[in-house]
């Protein structure tokens, strides 16, 4: 392509999401490393004008947050549900997506509608509504099965579900939309050439897909680093799942039940670090395909 | 555009906010600066956030009869997010001019500074509190923080059929609780007489505050933090112990799971507090008629002890610029005769006031049976013994679900959580530069 | 990458072998709608519940009060719940279209062009999705207080305009969809580049933005936290926020189970309505659309 002519205009198309990621993201993310770096200090009772006051105390924070033991056994406890969540609900979705865009399938509209819905139900109400199938007293499932679903060991497989099925349907769509952008006649060769259905989505789909997983993958990492929803929502039913059970839960938990809205930014930079180097980690042990583009 | 607008004036907010956020000093929000410029001219316009049932409507009547004072009322999600949301936005600086303010979160309150003395506009209602309630809303210093709405002192709620059934008597201490709970075990294996909620912070207070309890206390300039005291810990070793025993089920309050329980008859009891017949209406409504409310056991027989679990008072904002127009509100709201005949009818709520609470008639339907139901309650609550709570009770709730989850889970005594409570709090306290007597 | 250009016609080939064959993956599909569909099963049959049926009866059997419910649903506080609605309609409708706007645009702009500093405004703007909305929506709140439009329909609506998955989508729905050529053609017409975008490009996304809409148009509908802590005024709630004053009505008062579940029932269905709209632009796939 020839830029000379254009060369303001990728500029000027930018504009409204440069505008926005500045105002709403780059200037809050400012803000939130500002506070990381101060603590309010009371003196005497702490009651009462002029009590409080909000002092600079630089890296202390951050500090205090990598060295919180809790926070990394809750690095560990979403690392084992997230491997789970990314293994089986990507690998779920990859199936669905083929399945509904391979020709011989009867009900795929019906499918694919009822596979996506569960992304239209919110996380809290989702959870809520597994938290009333996995209760001892009320679950018809509980009928049928004796497990006790929100035991210690049972409790992160109960999450890593409500996980899946309210994420397999946004990626199956996606993965879904991408395939039904590839060329037909890609395949027609294929066929031309004997290859059955499962050849051509092995040999031709997937490799075609591998970009596209690639990035649902990452961004579904980064979405299970941040899961919340499901254990806050779980946790008033079971006494298996702590405050500080995920490293967000503990942002939570200093920001709003513990007031500590200090803490709370710094833990939330360690986060959003530690997310950074997982997820370029990962792109670079798949070199990076995702992001290059024609 | 628009965006471009507000960039510009996001630009300089923040610039203005990373200069000012140094100091504590209010600074003025421009709505602030309007609304008092507005004052003179039209009503006084107060909002209120509250999550009592049918509070627009008891509002509505005060509207009609103040035109000068307009009130809006705004409905929160209650409980501990209420007491989040207000701290966050009275930080940002537009807090409500009025707000709900459960008892335990108003010490967190006065510490942020969100909230207003109104020690010279309550002055003359002193004395329609009792001096346990007042203590609440004062925290035993000179100023005036709140004025109380309600009160929940607790008592004990059983299934009056099925403790018929089994030959079971009303225990009238902790120890014939504790027999009953085994007896039961043996003639039906499926039921427990109760439950130990880890989830609840609020009712183990109540229970606490019973056995003779002082959680925090004020002395000169200083804080005494003495959560692990004795009678706490007796408490917390007579669940611990009962549990463990497995003649009491360990399932939280308030789940699906505890409803139907309740429905089903699978728990005769509920040590539980004076709003209690509105959440088994809702959540056992089978059960309607077959409950019944005595005082809850004693330590010693011959006592006549209580606590206190939830309850609120009424606050006013520290940067409203019409502190006196809503202290007049809140006062009409908690003293007025007319006033708390509303909120006992439409907002369900056992009224703080001491005389009003002599004066309920009817009992609540879940409890037709039961005539002296509202006679009872004011027996109990003349026994119901607080204590003042300290600036970070989300500290200390926030301990208690992790710390009795914890035993629960691994069977350790309930004891080591109680210390668990006492250890978080204090360092909570110590890293903010609270001075804390030993 | 999917750099699909324009495809000529394509013809399903219909193997008139083994309807057996066709079966595994129809009976799998299934398989996948039923453990999809059951929890939401389980919501409609709840929503049918009195307040007393809800924890007496079995799970699975209906019960009476589904239009009692309803009645007391829309009766409750002078029909706040219309109100919840329509608030919530502008959020999600407002914002995802202004979004699926800045998305399409941003990312035609990074497939179509090659400009200086490409990769980085790329980087940057998905990136953002590393910072959890929990952390945001404080120092967002805090701020629009200090302009003094926090608790307005703006704060709610602003900061959810730009999401960068969307954007990424975008780009890859620009690059299969928008042939090189046909902006080729167009530049050697003389036509201007906005004139190219407005009307070249953007019809060729539509599919593309149908999904982005409907993606943004989900999240914003099910948003929580944000209008949690932006919105104090519960005139201006959506329907999450709203319900959830319903479930945690304070520590002395009952949640109301069968309100929150008939609404949240209620609440999902605009959402298949609008999904079963849109689905018919995935029909015609992205690269067919490419040609006409």
């Amino acid at each position: 392509m020839k830029r000379s002519q254009r060369g303001v205009w990728p500029y000027l198309f930018l504009t409204p999401a440069i505008v926005l990621f500045t105002l709403f993201l780059a200037v809050p993310i400012g803000y939130t490393v500002y506070l990381a770096m101060r603590r309010t200090k009371v003196s005497g009772l702490g009651l009462g004008r002029g009590a409080r006051r909000e002092v600079f105390v630089g890296f202390d924070n951050f500090a205090a947050a990598l060295a919180d033991a809790e926070l990394w056994s809750g690095w560990l406890r979403v690392l084992g549900y997230g491997a789970l969540v990314l293994v089986v609900m990507l690998g779920l979705a990859l199936l669905f997506a083929l399945l509904l865009d391979s020709a011989r399938v009867r009900l795929a509209r019906f499918s694919r509608i009822a596979i996506f819905l569960p992304y239209a139900v919110p996380g809290v109400a989702a959870t809520l509504l597994w938290g009333f199938l996995y209760l001892p007293s009320l679950s018809p499932i509980r009928d049928v099965l004796e497990v006790d679903f929100l035991g210690a060991t049972t409790v992160t497989y109960s999450m890593a579900n409500v996980a899946v099925w309210g994420g397999v349907g946004f990626n199956m769509l996606v993965l879904y939309t991408t395939l039904r952008a590839i060329p037909r006649d890609l395949y027609e060769a294929a066929r031309l050439d004997g290859a059955s259905e499962l050849q051509i989505a092995l040999r031709v789909k997937i490799p075609i897909l591998t970009p596209a997983i690639i990035l649902t993958t990452v961004f579904s990492i980064i979405a299970t680093i941040q899961v919340f929803t499901e254990p806050t929502t779980l946790r008033p039913l079971t006494n298996t799942i702590s405050s500080t059970w995920s490293p967000l839960m503990k942002v939570y938990r200093d920001a709003f039940v513990t007031g500590d809205l200090y803490s709370a930014a710094a833990t939330s930079i360690v986060i959003a670090a530690i997310s950074l180097v997982l997820s370029f980690g990962f792109l670079r042990v798949v070199r990076n395909r995702a992001f290059m583009e024609g | 555009m628009r965006a471009n607008r507000l960039g510009a004036a996001l630009a300089v907010a923040l610039t203005v906010t990373l200069a000012s956020c140094g100091s504590s000093e209010p600074t003025e929000s421009p709505e602030a600066a309007q609304t008092t410029a507005a004052a003179p001219q039209g009503p006084v316009k107060l909002t209120y956030w509250t999550w009592a049932p049918n509070m627009d409507k008891i509002v509505a009547v005060w509207n009609k009869a103040n035109p000068d004072i307009q009130v809006t009322v705004s409905k929160q999600a209650g409980g501990d997010d209420a007491a989040a949301k207000f701290l966050t936005a009275a930080k940002a600086g537009n807090p409500p001019d009025l707000v709900q303010a459960e008892y335990q979160h108003l010490p967190s309150f006065i510490a942020a500074d969100a909230v207003a003395d109104l020690k010279a506009e309550t002055a003359s209602i002193k004395g329609e509190f009792t001096e346990g309630l007042w203590g609440l809303v004062t925290l035993g210093t000179e100023s005036v923080y709140g004025i109380p709405q309600d009160s929940g002192p607790m008592m004990l709620f059983y299934r009056k059929d099925l403790f018929d059934k089994h030959g079971l008597k009303v225990p009238a201490t902790w120890q014939e609780y504790g027999e009953a709970a085994r007896q039961l075990r043996k003639k039906d294996p499926k039921a427990y007489l109760g439950t130990f909620s880890s989830k609840d912070p609020g009712s183990f207070t109540g229970l606490a505050q019973q056995a003779g309890a002082q959680w925090w206390s004020i002395s000169g300039e200083s804080w005494k933090v003495n959560i692990a005291d004795e009678p706490t810990k007796k408490v917390a070793d007579y669940w611990g112990g009962l549990v463990k025993e497995g003649v009491i089920d360990d399932m939280p309050y308030f789940t699906p799971e505890w409803n139907k329980a309740l429905n089903d008859g699978k728990l005769l009891t509920w040590p539980s507090a004076i709003w209690a017949p509105g959440a088994l209406a809702t959540n056992a409504a089978k059960a309607e008629g077959k409950w019944a409310v005595a005082p809850l056991p004693q330590w010693n027989a011959g006592e006549n002890f209580s606590g206190f679990w939830g309850g609120s008072s009424i606050a006013v904002s520290a940067k409203t610029p019409n502190r006196a127009a809503a202290a007049k509100f809140a006062t009409w709201l908690n003293t007025d005769q007319a006033a708390i005949d509303l909120l006992v009818k439409e907002a369900a709520i056992y009224p703080a006031a001491t005389k009003a609470q002599s004066a309920l008639g009817e009992p609540p339907a879940y409890f037709a049976n039961q005539p002296d139901f509202w006679q009872q309650a004011a027996a109990v609550s003349t026994g119901a013994r607080g204590f003042t709570f300290g600036p970070n009770v989300g500290v200390t709730y926030n301990a208690f679900k992790d710390g009795f989850d914890k035993a629960l889970q691994d069977g350790s005594p309930f004891s080591g959580a109680v210390q668990g409570m006492q250890d978080a709090t204090v360092a909570d306290m110590r890293k903010a530069g609270f001075t804390i007597a030993s | 990458m999917v750099t699909a250009t324009a495809s000529a016609s394509h013809r399903r080939v219909r193997a008139g072998a083994g309807r057996l064959i066709g079966v595994v993956p129809t009976v799998l599909l299934l398989i996948g709608a039923i453990y999809c569909l059951f929890p939401v099963l389980w919501v409609m049959i709840a929503a049918t519940k009195s307040p007393g049926e809800l924890f007496s009866t079995g799970t699975l059997s209906l019960g009476t009060g589904f239009l009692d419910n309803i009645a007391e649903l829309f009766a409750y506080r002078d029909g706040v719940f219309w109100l919840w609605a329509g608030n919530t309609l502008i959020y999600a409708g407002g914002g995802a279209l202004l979004s699926t706007a800045v998305s399409a645009i941003s990312g035609y702009a990074l497939a179509k062009y090659r400009f200086p500093g490409r990769n980085a405004i790329f980087n940057l703007l998905i990136g953002g999705i590393l910072v959890p909305a929990v952390v945001l929506a404080i120092p967002q709140y805090l701020l629009f207080s200090k302009i003094g439009l926090a608790d307005s329909h703006w704060a709610v609506l602003l900061p959810q305009i730009l999401h960068p998955y969307s954007i990424y989508l975008a780009r890859i729905y620009a690059a299969a969809a928008v042939p090189d050529s046909l902006l080729e053609a167009g530049r050697i017409d003389g036509a201007g580049e906005w004139h190219l975008m407005s009307r070249v490009a953007m019809p060729l996304m539509v599919p593309g933005m149908v999904t982005i809409f409907l993606f943004q148009f989900v999240a914003i509908w099910n948003n929580f936290l944000l209008p949690f802590i932006m919105l104090g005024d519960d005139h201006k709630f959506p329907l999450t926020v709203g319900l959830y004053t319903l479930l945690a009505a304070g520590s002395n008062q009952p949640s109301l189970y069968n309100l929150i579940l008939t609404g949240a029932f209620l609440s999902i269905i605009p959402l298949i309505a609008l999904f079963l709209t849109m689905q018919r632009y995935w029909k015609t796939d992205l690269s067919s659309g490419a040609l006409k």
